[in-house]
């Protein structure tokens, strides 16, 4: 009963505040709805019994990507209103697109009966007494290890991509050196003189 | 108590109101546990400043936070014109919410924890992860120049020093096997010479707990690293356009989170409800006041080292978190499971 | 129960907001960069929710792929983002028929 409560909750939310992100006149409300739609998601995989996908979902999706989103939303000066001119003209078709799309899908969930399933060829079955994220490192880390470098892989291109083409080389900017002023020790620097009376001080 | 609730008014309503009153339990005591620690906070800092603190109301000051609360809440709630109604009152909700969201699987004994769950510490930081929004749109709503400096200031902060704090983290789950807090907890269970509870007195892992210690600080935007709201150069940050009992939420927000982050330092660390030494007749105290103990003492350094240090440069901070931090958790994520190997799997 | 058909339906429904987001703001980047988080997001819940039903591991393994692909996607498109807007002072998406920077 709670557990068909909290779906319908988080199934109402994650498409309404979806909805709300294409349609919010500000980008930083949609920056915001889609983050409520990625935490709503989060609670839709959390009842599937997906516990490591979900937290995953939060802390990559929630905790950087959003982010992202938002500093890029926020520092660009961009108007916005010039940009969603075309908003009416394009609506139209889109709805008509949509709403056969959704249509076919949905009829096709409804219709769509999964008949005999070969559940005996299934690559991984999931392990009833081990918890979630233990029978994934399992597998990550053994059947799929290469796969799982290779999304390492796509990390670091993707880190190198954004870096490059975002990095600009500064001139004039001064940098701290720190361990050239942890090296600099008293003698190099101080002068104890017996400076006489009268006489100008060289420096 | 679930079982009895559950007796008495059926299986799912049972559920429901006991964990109601399980989360009343843990959050009136904490708003409560807040007060008296920034109560505690002034006092430690007044005093290493030789001056007295709050002294006036109650006993020795100690009312001084209820007094303040009372008078923040007879004050009238001020939305700037400019501001983004909507956005400027959730964002203090935010924080507060947060703030209390992840106490939920702190254990506090043996099975004293509200949500015992497999994925404990991943759900802290995915939780910890939500907390900077609650300073990003206080920043972007408010609608003027030196909170959205703020705002961009603790989301780069902040962002920068979970990374480190991930792969701490990493460090203590290899070495306890498990992302459940209670059993990272049983898990320092005699750990050095089969007498001293804690991760934290064993050599390899020593350099992780400062590295926490310090992390946390920056991720919870306390001095030295309170460059979110360095009254210097931002005014108060963030906060400049708040008042009232929107402004008191981030008050207590921000000690709330002060407060996980010690209780975590003393969970992941220092052996959480588990006494220093594994010895029986010490076992006769209960766990709650090891705990308490441990996490004042935590709190006790926070208070230190903000009475003590002074703040840092923007770009001093940075580079601690990424070229300092990050560069040696990485590596010792790499030297923890490599002992790991040689020693537990034999390889 | 829940079933399995209940997540299917939620999933087409967000698709369908992805795909229809992209019509909808077809000038604005930012906007349709989300959009297709969206869809990969739809994706995941398939993902997920199969796992679930046939008690195999693999659609949640392959639904932490889709998640890295997503954030590299999402970083590298939006660095694309910003040195456009450095560029050209806007994020128009019909005025990016030009190669030349």
């Amino acid at each position: 009963m709670i557990q068909l409560i909290a779906f319908y909750l988080f199934a109402v939310m994650v498409v309404g505040s979806a909805a709300l992100t294409i349609f919010a006149r500000n980008p930083v409300h949609s920056v915001l709805w889609l983050i409520l739609a990625f935490f709503n998601a989060a609670g839709l995989m959390l009842l599937a019994g997906a516990e490591f996908i979900a937290m995953l979902l939060i802390i990559v999706y929630v905790g950087a990507v959003a982010v992202l989103f938002l500093f890029v939303v926020m520092m660009l000066d961009i108007d916005f209103a010039e940009l969603r001119s075309g908003f009416a003209r394009y609506a139209p078709l889109g709805v008509l697109l949509i709403v056969v799309l959704a249509a076919e899908m949905i009829f096709a969930v409804g219709a769509w009966s999964a008949g005999s399933l070969a559940l005996s060829q299934r690559i991984a079955p999931t392990p009833d007494e081990i918890p979630n994220i233990q029978a994934l490192g399992t597998l990550i880390y053994t059947r799929y290890l290469f796969i799982f470098e290779a999304a390492g892989l796509v990390l670091l291109v993707a880190m190198i991509g954004a870096i490059v083409l975002t990095h600009r080389a500064r001139g004039g900017v001064r940098v701290q050196n720190v361990w050239q002023q942890n090296k600099r020790r008293p003698q190099d620097a101080v002068r104890n003189i017996n400076q006489p009376v009268g006489q100008g001080v060289e420096l | 108590m679930t079982e009895w609730f559950q007796s008495l008014i059926g299986h799912g309503l049972g559920w429901f109101v006991a964990t109601l009153i399980l989360i009343l339990m843990i959050s009136l005591p904490l708003m409560l546990a807040v007060a008296m620690v920034i109560y505690g906070d002034r006092k430690i800092w007044a005093a290493m400043a030789l001056r007295r603190g709050p002294n006036v109301v109650g006993p020795f000051g100690v009312l001084q936070s209820f007094a303040d609360g009372l008078k923040v809440f007879l004050q009238e709630v001020i939305i700037p014109s400019a501001a983004n109604k909507g956005l400027f009152l959730i964002a203090p909700i935010i924080t507060f919410t947060v703030a209390q969201l992840a106490w939920a699987v702190i254990p506090f004994g043996k099975h004293m924890v509200l949500a015992n769950i497999n994925v404990g510490l991943l759900y802290i930081l995915a939780i910890s992860s939500i907390g900077v929004y609650g300073i990003i749109i206080a920043g972007w709503a408010s609608n003027s120049k030196y909170p959205f400096y703020s705002a961009m200031r603790a989301a780069a902060q902040m962002v920068s020093y979970e990374v480190s704090i991930g792969f701490v983290l990493v460090t203590v789950v290899l070495w306890s096997g498990t992302f459940n807090l209670s059993g990272i907890v049983e898990a320092q269970r005699a750990h050095v010479f089969g007498i001293i509870n804690g991760f934290g007195f064993n050599p390899l892992l020593f350099p992780m707990a400062v590295v926490f210690l310090i992390s946390a600080m920056a991720e919870t935007g306390r001095a030295p690293f309170d460059l979110t709201e360095a009254e210097s150069e931002l005014v108060a940050g963030y906060q400049t356009e708040y008042s009232s009992m929107v402004f008191a939420l981030y008050w207590l927000g921000e000690y709330a989170n002060v407060l996980l982050m010690c209780a975590l330092n003393a969970v992941l660390f220092w052996g959480g409800w588990l006494p220093p030494i594994d010895w029986a007749p010490l076992y006769h105290i209960p766990g709650i006041v090891w705990l308490f103990i441990k996490v004042l003492a935590f709190f006790f350094v926070f208070s230190w080292v903000k009475a003590t240090v002074p703040r840092y440069r923007y770009d001093q901070l940075m580079r601690l978190g990424w070229k300092i931090f990050l560069p040696l958790s990485l590596f010792w994520v790499f030297l923890v499971s490599g002992y790991l190997m040689i020693t537990r799997y034999g390889v | 129960m829940i079933g399995i058909q209940h997540y299917l339906v939620v999933s087409a429904i967000l698709f369908a907001i992805g795909v229809f987001g992209i019509f909808l703001n077809r000038k604005n980047v930012i906007i349709i960069l989300m959009a297709i988080e969206l869809i990969l997001l739809s994706v995941n819940l398939n993902f997920v929710a199969f796992s679930a039903y046939l008690h195999d591991l693999v659609g949640q393994v392959f639904a932490m792929f889709v998640l890295t692909v997503a954030a590299g996607e999402a970083a590298i498109g939006l660095a694309i983002l910003v040195i456009y807007f450095r560029g050209r002072g806007t994020i128009a998406v019909d005025d990016i028929n030009r190669m030349k920077g």
